[in-house]
């Protein structure tokens, strides 16, 4: 691999992580936010 | 002097496990999708193996074999089974063949998670299928899980509850893997609007999937707490209300139904053009038509629950929602026509079970209308028919079109091409007998004959003979499926790169079968012009 691979390599995994990153949060944030959002309600 | 390799240098760079190891470590897309696909077919067969007992007991009027409360659970555990264990998993397992081969990747974003995403499921399912095992029977509220009926369940319930959560968190990691993986892992110059459609199609997906499964969750969390934890979300004498289970099940159910379909878009517009040796007509359109669908299925889900009692207002907006479908949908199918137009037709498997989608997709499409308009539901509301109209839609739609893929793909992923003759003996027979199973099912529907009962009327008995004859056709036929698989994975003729004539796209750039990791550097702009030719 050339300087030049390696440098696009290193930007594309940093750009699976940050991506991959934003959908685990939102799915997470659907998923828990969704249960604890009916859980708090069932509580009043 | 014997040649030192350096790590980039060595022959193979697959870096592949053996044994057992391979596969419960398994990181690669292709191992993955295989065990998807192992998996979904098991599942098929057992959710086969429940329909057929369904089928048994309705062969005659009267109880013959079963107990109402254990039939209930067969049909339960048939769509739980089908839904969640064979569609979905078969969807994802062929996503991890081909996402990867057609965007021009040498894996899937993240393997690890993909890993996990497998693994969840065999747990998820034996906890389910073990239900049958415990006091009280597996759960028999229908795949729908109604409160009150469904907290009627018996030790099975928690066990219900808790393989629905882990069903929905492996479909959550897969999805999230799939769009990291074609948001950017796919090759620089492989622009958004020169994907395979069946690329497109599972993006949408994997979208929906991120929005719905998390009310499900939430859904099913509701149920467990008025179960166990004393709240009353569902019980109207504790002020909560049944109904609202209704609607907040099917702004899940209604997204599921296109989670189940879309896939199978994607790939008839991938073999239609093929066996057509032409462009698919109006490749824009249908990725437009696809996300259209995916937008207006959040809008439409009171269309399952009209009898249950809205405002007209509601009941109107419904209505005419759901009718809105047929507008994109009808470009679907309006495109794949005209790709056929003036084409050089071949009839290879792949494309004949495309064309029976074509036609009884149609057919399930066009009995969903029926459903759609309020007066006529009412009729209808709880009968075969219903049961006709979704399993057109889910056999010789989501079945056929991955039986379609499968066909389509399977000599790029041995090197060989199968058995054509038992291929086409395969798809005849299918075609046949989904048939005289199934359409049966709208005279019994609409005489009146209600669905989810052991036994009826005797004026229903010659079309349940009929029905079930064409069930045991239909069952047995599909043993030819894993057969014609093993035989083309252990040998057959070689086939180059281009498995069919008129093929395009980047998997058939690839070697038959293709290298461990596939695109190890990304397929060049020539390359990818000659691939992505729609």
């Amino acid at each position: 691999m050339s300087g030049t691979d390696m440098a696009l390599e290193e930007q594309r995994r940093l750009r699976v992580r940050r991506s991959a990153l934003v959908w685990a949060l939102i799915a997470a944030a659907f998923y828990i936010g969704f249960i604890v959002l009916t859980l708090v309600r069932g509580a009043k | 002097m014997a040649e030192v390799l350096t790590h980039a240098e060595h022959d193979d760079h697959d870096h592949k496990p053996h044994g057992w190891r391979r596969w419960v470590y398994a990181t690669n897309h292709k191992d993955i999708g295989t065990m998807y696909l192992i998996f979904a077919c098991t599942m098929f067969f057992i959710g086969g193996g429940a329909a057929m007992l369904i089928r048994l007991e309705l062969f005659k009027p009267g109880l013959q074999f079963f107990d109402p409360q254990f039939f209930n659970s067969l049909t339960t555990m048939h769509a739980l089974i089908m839904i969640f264990g064979a569609v979905m998993p078969g969807w994802t397992g062929l996503a991890n063949w081909m996402i990867p081969m057609q965007v021009g990747a040498p894996d899937m974003a993240l393997p690890r998670l993909n890993n996990l995403s497998f693994w969840i499921l065999p747990f998820a399912f034996t906890l389910l299928i073990a239900s049958f095992f415990v006091p009280g029977g597996a759960p028999a509220g229908g795949w729908t899980m109604y409160p009150p009926l469904i907290l009627q369940t018996g030790a099975a319930f928690p066990m219900l509850i808790f393989s629905i959560h882990l069903m929905g968190a492996s479909s959550i990691l897969g999805a999230i893997n799939i769009i990291v993986t074609i948001m950017n892992m796919r090759a620089p110059a492989l622009s958004l609007l020169r994907l395979p459609l069946f690329v497109w199609t599972w993006l949408i997906t994997a979208y929906l999937l991120i929005a719905v499964m998390p009310v499900l969750a939430g859904a099913v969390t509701m149920l467990l707490t008025d179960h166990f934890f004393g709240t009353t979300f569902f019980t109207a004498a504790g002020g909560g209300d049944p109904v609202m289970f209704q609607h907040i099940f099917w702004f899940f159910g209604h997204p599921e139904v296109y989670i189940l379909i879309l896939p199978a878009f994607g790939i008839v517009s991938e073999v239609i053009p093929t066996f057509s040796r032409k462009p698919l007509f109006g490749y824009e359109a249908m990725v437009y038509a696809t996300a259209s669908i995916a937008f207006l299925s959040f809008i439409v889900w009171a269309h399952h629950m009209f009898t249950v009692g809205m405002p007209l207002a509601a009941q109107l907006f419904f209505m005419l929602s759901t009718m809105l479908i047929a507008v994109p949908t009808g470009v679907k199918v309006f495109n794949w026509t005209t790709t056929m137009w003036k084409g050089s037709l071949s009839f290879e498997p792949p494309m004949l079970f495309a064309l029976a989608f074509l036609f009884l997709f149609t057919i399930g499409g066009f009995s969903g209308l029926m459903l759609a308009i309020v007066p006529a539901d009412y009729q209808y509301q709880d009968t075969y028919f219903v049961v006709a109209h979704f399993h057109y839609v889910l056999v010789p739609g989501a079945i056929f079109g991955m039986m379609a893929g499968v066909y389509y793909w399977l000599p790029k992923w041995t090197g060989h091409m199968y058995d054509m003759k038992l291929a086409k003996w395969h798809f005849w027979l299918s075609t046949i007998f989904v048939n005289v199973l199934f359409f049966p099912q709208h005279f019994l529907g609409l005489a009146g004959m209600p669905r989810r009962i052991p036994d009826y009327a005797v004026q229903f008995t010659d079309w349940n003979m009929v029905s079930s004859i064409g069930g045991f056709a239909f069952g047995l036929a599909q043993l030819l499926f894993p057969y014609i698989i093993w035989k083309c994975v252990r040998g057959g003729e070689r086939i180059g790169n281009r498995a069919w004539e008129g093929a395009h796209g980047l998997e058939w750039e690839l070697p038959s079968p293709p290298p461990y990791h596939s695109w190890t550097t990304p397929p060049s702009d020539a390359v990818i012009a000659r691939g992505a030719e729609h």
